[in-house]
């Protein structure tokens, strides 16, 4: 019977890592990873869901309703800086990191200024429950549910929606698809908007969590870029299995050793990674099927 | 004889396609500077030479990595990792050896060659492994980032390296500034006149020796694996070595920045490795304009001087001026603001000439 | 010609008159570096505020022996590299007299070699890990021994021997949890764990199920920032249900007031100060604080301790007849009687290490957040530094000591 708990606390504890990784990564893998920005605003997209979720929740607003407010908002907000300025920056990519460095900058003081120094929570619903000798958050078990089902969703998306087929198509062969007559500056609006609103989806699941500071997204990004990097450029073919080997890497490190431990090996992991795969785990993948 | 036109031949490579600036004008101009650099202190305040010090020091990062990255087209997100490297060596070895005997001038040498080391093995493994783009980038990222992690728990008294202790999050300090030996007494390098000259000789040493290489044979083949890394593999050339060799250099540059830091404040810290401080060379150099060594200079100086500035008149509103200017740059100045006004300046020369002429 | 020559003489010897007038009535330049923006602003904005209202208190009274005191506020953005540009800035350029500076340890260690190269005077007014042994400083932040040897024996008599602590993974987590983890011995108890947390780590998943393994009575929690601070929400969703005892919680960074009810009931904080403490002094100078700052969120021990710094160093240079020498100041503070009767009552510098005695209040937090006082320790003094051998009033090692790296022993 302890194995089967010891079972269960390993898995609990793998998949408590594995939702972080993916739900902090999604956003930043459709904005690097299909798109090709290097958005270091990724973390300010995260506040921004963050903290529409946590007032529109203390507002009244059930909680998944204020979590999908948060996505929503910081979505519309993606969607303005796209047409001002990252659309600009299409042909440039390194150059995004300077101006993404300059949002992040200006959304970080400006919510200081603005907001002040912190924001009250709204405290984790749903209580806990024992297994074996621990008791553990199911809140956090919503958040793997949150993680699977933002994979199959954005699966559903690309794969089963005419937006999904047309964002492909426009961010593999962009001239093609103009000239068969989609309209381009409305795709990659509604592309990087997606990728601000699962940000914000992330900031909104795990506001309750979390202490809410403007500098609060910086303990999401760092892991993100990791795991998109890792995963290389398909989504579902590179960073759902980048998160879920990153996870439990780090998930066994931290029993193991402690959070140091965890936390070094995870970055060790990827400078090993990269080097055996140096395209990441999805160019593996597409390079064995061709 | 031969011997003259050999030198002659090195002098000629100060211009060359891969530097802006030619001719008698540019190189009047860049006389004109160094000897107002050299004026300065005749003219300015104790603090403000100390505080020109320590933009210099960040300098040779800048440079270093305008080389690798603009140069050799390699976004190395890592320049503070060596930075923080030779920084903690040279405390290491000043603090075991002290500072007699010009030791310290030794340190600084042998620090940068420890960067360079750790810079030569991790080149290997990035460019003998073919990472490349933005993979670079994560892998130097995720180092400088574990070393920053690693450094920042050392803070018990097991951490220590001979009577060196590396205190971990908090710092290690008390080390001694570098010490020039004379026979009257010692000069210690303090912030103050006597570090300026030593910094900026340095600095116009280092900025004249890096456009002889750029324009050089082996500057040549960098950019040509910058524009087309197959295209130069085709050519016959074993790409990995030349970029082995930048990025050795890049790094060493970077080192000496952290030398230079850690003796101007007594001072080096982990959180010089930690994420925003790799963020800010790219910064600067991007904003500067990478492709060209003047240009990163120039624009270095005055995106720290600037930033400084805004910190001290801003108030609260600092870091959000300094947002909006970082985004105007990219999206009005392309290729970085010192080339874009030099740009300008030259049009508006050109045009002025035209109207003189038109009758 | 003569009524030009007179009205020279008459316009010189105005002028001579003012300015004489105008040296009586030149500032004292205080120096203000703190992080009003950044990681840490959380914490600190306070701190800047409370130097404002003591300042403004200060002159209007007539200021320190007639002179008004002019702040000159630097923000260091909470990077360390900006405490090394600012304070030789505001040492050298605008010469100010003394300086209040820093919240990390990490800051204050960047700036101290700056403030002995000047021979500067600068006050540190944050709880930190105790240590620093040098003349150019004056600590008036709690350290360890003071906040430690009250705080765990009471709750090992309450609770129970067996103590787990999660600290944060630099020098102020681990040099806390060394005291705590000498102090757990000396009175019997048992550490049942220690996990050390590096900073900016945000998820305990794995900690929370360490410390139900390690079974303690009381988990002493040493989280530094607002990213760790997240334990006390997921520890309460995981429904961990064990008192926690902390230095630094709660009297800093106010999470009882930022997190909901009822993350941190049955938390045990030592602080020299909070806004709730209800002694009538207290009360006076959060009323007057309120007056003039009445958007602020929390005024929290380290705005207490500027506040008392600042009027101690008005008393000190009043004592030292107006000079702001800093070898006259020391001097008086060698007297041994430097005191000021503020906020949490009266605290008095202590001349062999620079720091300061405090008056320790155990505040609980309630299982709605309000916060009770089980019991209030009076002039707890900074023992240890004096103890192990550092005596300012001697010599000046300028050096930072440890219990595991305590001063050199005089012969």
């Amino acid at each position: 019977m302890t194995l089967l708990f010891e079972a269960f606390t390993f898995l609990y504890q793998a998949g408590d890592a594995f939702a972080f990784l993916v739900l902090s990564a999604c956003g930043l893998a459709v904005i690097f990873g299909m798109m090709g920005v290097i958005n270091l605003a990724h973390g300010e997209f995260i506040l921004c869901g963050a903290y529409v979720s946590a007032s529109t929740a203390r507002m009244g607003l059930p909680l998944p309703l204020a979590i999908l407010c948060g996505a929503l908002v910081a979505g519309v907000i993606g969607m303005i800086v796209e047409r001002v300025i990252i659309r600009p920056l299409y042909q440039r990519p390194l150059d995004t990191i300077v101006a993404t460095w300059g949002i992040s900058m200006i959304a970080t003081q400006g919510t200081l200024i603005l907001l002040g120094s912190t924001m009250p929570g709204t405290g984790t619903p749903f209580g806990s429950f024992t297994v074996g000798a621990y008791s553990y958050s199911i809140y956090r078990l919503v958040l793997m549910g949150a993680a699977l089902a933002t994979l199959l969703g954005l699966w559903l998306i690309f794969t089963r929606t005419r937006f999904g087929l047309l964002a492909r198509a426009t961010i593999q062969v962009p001239h093609m698809a103009e000239s068969l007559g989609v309209n381009t500056s409305l795709i990659y609006s509604l592309t990087f908007g997606l990728g601000a609103a699962l940000a914000g989806l992330a900031g909104g699941l795990y506001a309750p969590t979390m202490t809410l500071v403007p500098t609060m997204g910086s303990a999401f990004v760092v892991e993100a870029f990791v795991t998109v990097v890792v995963g290389g450029a398909d989504i579902f073919l590179g960073t759902a299995p980048a998160a879920a080997i990153l996870g439990v890497i780090k998930a066994a490190l931290t029993s193991w050793q402690g959070q140091l431990f965890g936390q070094i090996g995870l970055l060790v992991a990827v400078i090993i990674v990269i080097r055996i795969l140096p395209r990441g785990i999805s160019g593996w993948i597409l390079r064995e099927r061709t | 004889m031969a011997r003259y036109s050999k030198l002659r031949n090195w002098l000629s490579l100060l211009e060359g396609p891969q530097t802006w600036g030619r001719g008698r004008v540019f190189w009047a101009g860049f006389l004109l500077v160094v000897a107002a650099a050299s004026a300065y202190p005749l003219f300015a305040d104790g603090y403000d030479v100390g505080n020109n010090v320590y933009f210099f020091n960040w300098t040779f990062m800048a440079l270093g990595l305008c080389l690798i990255w603009g140069y050799g087209g390699a976004l190395s997100f890592g320049q503070t990792a060596f930075f923080g490297v030779a920084g903690y060596a040279y405390g290491i070895l000043t603090i075991n050896f002290g500072d007699a005997y010009g030791f310290t001038l030794i340190a600084l040498l042998a620090a940068v060659g420890i960067a360079a080391l750790l810079a030569a093995v991790l080149g290997y493994f990035l460019f003998f492994g073919r990472i490349s783009g933005v993979f670079l980038g994560i892998v130097t990222l995720s180092v400088t980032l574990v070393l920053e992690r690693f450094m920042a728990q050392t803070a018990g008294p097991e951490w220590r390296i001979g009577s060196a202790r590396l205190n971990g999050f908090n710092g290690m300090g008390s080390m001694p500034s570098l010490t020039i030996p004379w026979p009257g007494g010692d000069i210690v390098l303090f912030p103050d006149v006597a570090l300026y000259y030593v910094t900026l000789g340095l600095l116009v040493l280092v900025y004249l020796g890096l456009r002889i290489l750029v324009n050089s044979r082996f500057g040549n083949v960098l950019v040509a694996i910058r524009e087309n890394p197959e295209r130069a593999e085709m050519l016959g050339y074993d790409i990995r070595k030349y970029q082995l060799g930048m990025f050795l250099i890049g790094s060493a540059l970077a080192g000496l920045s952290g030398v230079l830091y850690t003796s101007w404040g007594n001072y080096i810290t982990p959180s010089s490795m930690g994420m925003t401080a790799a963020a800010l060379p790219i910064v600067w150099v991007a904003v500067g304009g990478r492709s060209d060594l003047t240009a990163t200079l120039l624009g270095t100086l005055l995106v720290l001087a600037c930033f400084q500035a805004l910190t001290i008149y801003g108030s609260q509103y600092a870091l959000v001026v300094m947002g909006i200017l970082l985004v105007l740059t990219v999206l009005l100045v392309p290729k970085g603001v010192v080339l874009g006004l030099a740009s300008l300046a030259s049009r508006l020369f050109s045009r002025g000439k035209q109207g003189a002429t038109s009758p | 010609m003569y009524k030009r020559l007179s009205g020279t003489l008459a316009a010189v010897g105005a002028l001579m008159l003012t300015s004489g007038l105008a040296a009586a009535q030149e500032p004292i330049k205080v120096g203000v570096l703190e992080d009003q923006s950044g990681d840490f602003a959380a914490a600190t904005i306070g701190k800047v505020h409370a130097i404002e209202l003591a300042t403004e208190e200060i002159n209007k009274a007539g200021g320190i022996s007639g002179r008004p005191i002019e702040l000159v506020v630097y923000d260091t953005q909470s990077d360390n590299t900006r405490y090394q540009e600012f304070m030789r800035r505001v040492l050298q350029r605008d010469k100010v007299d003394v300086v209040f500076a820093g919240f990390s340890s990490a800051s204050r260690e960047a700036y101290r070699p700056i403030v002995n190269q000047f021979d500067g005077f600068a006050f540190y007014n944050n709880q930190y890990e105790g240590g620093v042994c040098d003349a150019n400083m004056v600590v008036t932040g709690a350290v360890p021994e003071q906040q430690f040897s009250t705080l765990i024996p009471w709750m090992m008599e309450t609770y129970g021997k067996k103590v787990y602590t999660l600290a944060a993974d630099y020098n102020f987590g681990q040099i806390s949890a060394e005291w705590v983890r000498n102090i757990v011995k000396e009175n019997g108890g048992e550490m049942v764990g220690e996990e050390f947390i590096p900073l900016g780590v945000s998820q305990f998943s794995q900690s929370i199920q360490n410390i139900q393994a390690a079974k303690p009575d009381f988990v002493v929690t040493l989280l530094v920032g607002t990213a760790q601070a997240s334990y006390y929400e997921q520890a309460a969703s995981a429904n961990l249900g064990l008192p926690m005892a902390s230095s630094v919680n709660v009297g800093q960074g106010y999470e009882h007031k930022r997190f909901t009810p009822p993350s941190l009931a049955n938390m045990y904080v030592t602080t020299n100060y909070i806004e709730e403490v209800d002694t009538p002094a207290s009360k006076d100078f959060l009323a007057r604080f309120k007056a003039k700052f009445p958007d602020e969120p929390y005024v929290n021990q380290e705005a207490a301790n500027s506040y008392i710094a600042l009027n101690l160093y008005k008393e000190m240079v009043e004592r030292a007849n107006g000079s702001t020498v800093r070898d006259d100041l020391r001097k008086i503070i060698a007297e041994g009687d430097v005191c000021f009767d503020g906020p949490s009552g009266k605290v008095c510098l202590d001349p062999k290490s620079q720091h300061m005695s405090h008056t320790i209040f155990l505040a609980k937090v309630e299982a709605d957040h309000s916060i009770t006082f089980p019991k209030v320790w009076e002039d707890i003094k900074p023992y240890w530094l004096g103890d192990a051998g550092c005596d300012l009033t001697q010599n000046d090692p300028s050096e930072q000591y440890t219990p595991s790296n305590p001063p050199p022993k005089a012969n």
